[in-house]
């Protein structure tokens, strides 16, 4: 027994745990500062963060930067440091390069005069903040909270506090695309568990179609059939149901048409094993005891197609919270969800605990909202047979 | 080129060959350059890469690069250099330089570099190869009586239809500052000043819910081509090459005040093929191959010597007569803010962007 799961599980904790694990614990790992930084964050650690540091605080600041000096170490700390303040980098960068260790006169004088942000007790804050291995700073930064000027923990100011509102998005748009592919991927399993085998295969295959394309064929596809000169609106325009082309991509309405038509498999497929193995002769049971169809519906069908429904609609919802090629494909600016700004960070500010903490927060928010459905539905009732 | 007759029978020659020889890729060198892509790509492929490659027995090849400076930095910062050189620009070689992102060259051992300094001249990471208009543009087709300024840009009732905008705080701000009123030579000016950053974004906010952002130069002409929007921030070349190969009537209107500035060529910090993509860029500039480039694309040279190979009627589609109405993207000032701010104002602007 334990041979034949081993591997899997071997598996599943190298490729998968550990890597999550590891990536996680970059949006507390703060390794970088105190270790490129080791003089400087020991000459910090008993200052009391009022106005400037002493001069052995400068000392130290100058000889680990100019140590630094030269090697790829040095931009990567002035990175580093730079999401904390933007700009930052340039200080990093320029002091090194430039500083005199063997100047006489005091450090303080030299490093103002090379650059007067070294006079700003922001940027000395900000490093003895920083100074130990581990940091609140990205997921601070996640859930819209900054340190204040006086150390306390605040809300960011508006224009920079987004990831919350960005979440609120993620997840609205997330529900509506769930509910949509209910609505629309209810009937059909219905009609499916419901025909011919023939029939039944033949609609399968229609569901699993898209199913087989890229997702980037599919969504670069809607741009082509929902742009202003696309066919749709040509024959909207055409049959002069409208007058001038209406808006329908690059927009929410684009992103829920493209987002429920990938993830309307997902929905499909569940559903319909489930819906499959409800014996038809409990519709006809309810009805010979006089219940309306409504009423069989509701109180004999659905109950059965719970699990169905549940499982379905959770997958399309985890499935879609996570999206971002769609978006940033059909959706307007005002449509991107968290998905993009994981993506940014990774790639274009190349700030990974940021991304981690996203990536953190999304994955909190899915556990909790699992949990809560334990809570309310109960999950052994949820077992599909 | 010195020996130009003598380049082009061996260019001649080569091609030949080429056709008749099945490339031996595996063996030749290969230089990868980092670029815009689209119809620019294009034209340098035509006037620079191809001809290069072949006389040289290399490959070329091309990545796209959008001008996140961020690209740059990851491979430096980490050793691991996938292109060789990018053609980048102005802002991106001073901060480049400034961070060692860049191989710093004494260019005067390879050429005069007093024929560039009519746009600013040569940068010890850069040699500017283009000379670039962003203005107003729209089709002609669909819009007959034309948008004559920036505040028309904006102004949504008379035009209606979404706008197309350079997902980027450089160029766009500008903009922006121009539309709210400020004489395109002071929009440098004001965006320095205290305030000048909130003003922009102030008057961007007005247009958001129409703003499509475009990211690469391809997009802002297949936006304006497709009716997508109604009007779009683009590139002077990029429009003029997409009327003269797709047949459209693209219109520019840079009487409204437009950002102007060079593309460079740049070498990436470490690249082993650092002498070979000095060559190129050596070939690249010369008034010969700058004319040839014009000639493609209608981005003025930067070599000024290339203007007395070009005909009048070839420098009639080139910008230049609406310098007083440029925002300049060099000099002390623009290079100064942007080097400071750059980062910052990047991720002001992203994150105004996705509110």
């Amino acid at each position: 027994m334990l041979a034949l799961v081993a591997p899997s599980v071997l598996f599943i904790a190298l490729f998968f745990v550990a890597p999550l694990g590891l990536f996680l614990f970059r949006s507390i790992d703060n390794s970088e500062v105190p270790g490129w930084l080791p003089r400087t964050t020991a000459a910090l650690a008993g200052w009391s963060g009022e106005g400037l540091p002493d001069e052995p605080a400068f000392r130290a600041v100058a000889e680990d930067l100019a140590a630094l000096s030269g090697s790829t170490a040095l931009p990567l700390l002035g990175r580093r440091l730079n999401h904390n303040i933007p700009g930052f980098r340039g200080l990093i960068t320029g002091t090194g390069s430039r500083v005199d260790l063997s100047r006489p006169g005091r450090m303080r004088e030299q490093l103002i005069a090379l650059d007067a942000r070294w006079g700003e007790p922001l940027y000395w804050q900000t490093i003895r903040r920083e100074r130990h291995v581990v940091t609140p700073f990205y997921l601070l930064s996640a859930l819209d909270l900054r340190y204040g000027a006086s150390g306390a923990i605040e809300r960011a100011p508006a224009e920079s506090a987004i990831f919350l509102g960005l979440l609120g998005r993620t997840l609205a748009i997330s529900l509506i695309v769930t509910g949509l592919c209910v609505l629309l991927g209810f009937p059909l399993a219905i009609t499916m568990a419901g025909a011919s085998p023939a029939r039944a295969n033949a609609l399968l295959i229609l569901v699993l179609i898209p199913f087989w394309t890229s997702l980037l064929v599919r969504s670069t596809a809607w741009v082509i059939l929902l742009q202003n000169s696309g066919v749709v609106n040509q024959l909207l325009v055409g049959f002069g149901l409208v007058q001038k082309p209406i808006p329908l991509i690059f927009n929410r309405v684009g992103l829920y048409i493209a987002m429920v038509h990938v993830l309307l498999p997902f929905m499909v497929l569940p559903l319909y094993s489930v819906l499959k193995n409800i014996p038809p002769e409990l519709m006809r049971a309810a009805a010979s005891l006089g219940a309306p169809p409504a009423t069989a519906f509701l109180r004999v069908y659905v109950p059965q197609a719970l699990p169905g429904l549940v499982a379905g609609a959770s997958l399309v919802f985890v499935l879609a919270l996570g999206y971002y090629v769609t978006p940033a494909l059909v959706g307007g600016p005002g449509d991107q969800m968290i998905g993009y700004f994981i993506a940014y960070f990774t790639n274009t500010a190349v700030n990974w605990g940021m991304a981690s903490a996203l990536g953190t927060l999304l994955l909190l928010v899915v556990a909790l909202i699992y949990l809560a459905l334990g809570r309310v539905v109960g999950l052994n009732r949820l077992a599909v047979r | 080129m010195p020996n130009t007759s003598r380049f082009w029978i061996v260019l001649a020659a080569a091609l030949a060959l080429g056709a008749l020889a099945p490339p031996d890729a595996g063996a030749q060198t290969k230089l990868v350059v980092g670029n815009a892509g689209g119809s620019s790509a294009d034209a340098e492929r035509k006037v620079f890469y191809g001809p290069f490659a072949n006389a040289n027995k290399i490959t070329i090849q091309e990545e796209s690069f959008n001008q996140e400076l961020a690209k740059i930095r990851s491979q430096v910062e980490t050793g691991n250099l996938i292109w060789d050189m990018v053609s980048t620009t102005a802002i991106n070689v001073a901060t480049g330089c400034e961070e060692g992102l860049l191989e710093k060259v004494d260019w005067s051992k390879y050429f005069d570099p007093k024929v560039f300094r009519d746009v600013g001249g040569v940068s010890e990471c850069g040699v500017p190869y283009l000379f670039v208009s962003g203005g107003l543009a729209y089709d002609g087709n669909r819009i007959k009586e034309g948008p004559k300024s920036w505040a028309d840009f904006w102004n949504v009732t008379k035009w209606p239809g979404k706008r197309g905008l350079l997902y980027r705080a450089e160029q766009t701000f500008e903009v922006a500052l121009m539309a709210d009123g400020v004489p395109p030579a002071k929009a440098m000016e004001v965006l320095a000043a205290p305030g000048g950053p909130d003003r922009a974004l102030k008057k961007l906010d007005e247009l958001k819910p129409l703003i499509h952002w475009w990211k690469n130069g391809a997009e802002s002409i297949n936006l304006l081509a497709s009716g997508e929007v109604a009007m779009a921030y683009a590139w002077n070349g990029r429009v003029a090459s997409a009327n003269k190969t797709n047949n459209l009537n693209l219109k520019m209107e840079l009487g409204a005040g437009h950002v102007s500035g060079c593309q460079y060529w740049a070498i990436m910090k470490g690249s082993k093929n650092k002498e070979l993509a000095i060559k190129f860029i050596q070939y690249a500039v010369t008034a010969q191959n700058q004319a040839d480039f014009v000639r493609v694309i209608s981005y003025g040279p930067a070599n000024r010597d290339a203007y007395a190979l070009l005909t009048d009627q070839e420098k009639a589609t080139l910008p230049g007569q609406h310098l007083d109405k440029a925002s300049l993207q060099l000099g002390k000032l623009y290079l100064g803010f942007w080097l400071a701010n750059g980062d910052s104002l990047l991720q002001r602007f992203v994150k105004f962007a996705a509110q």
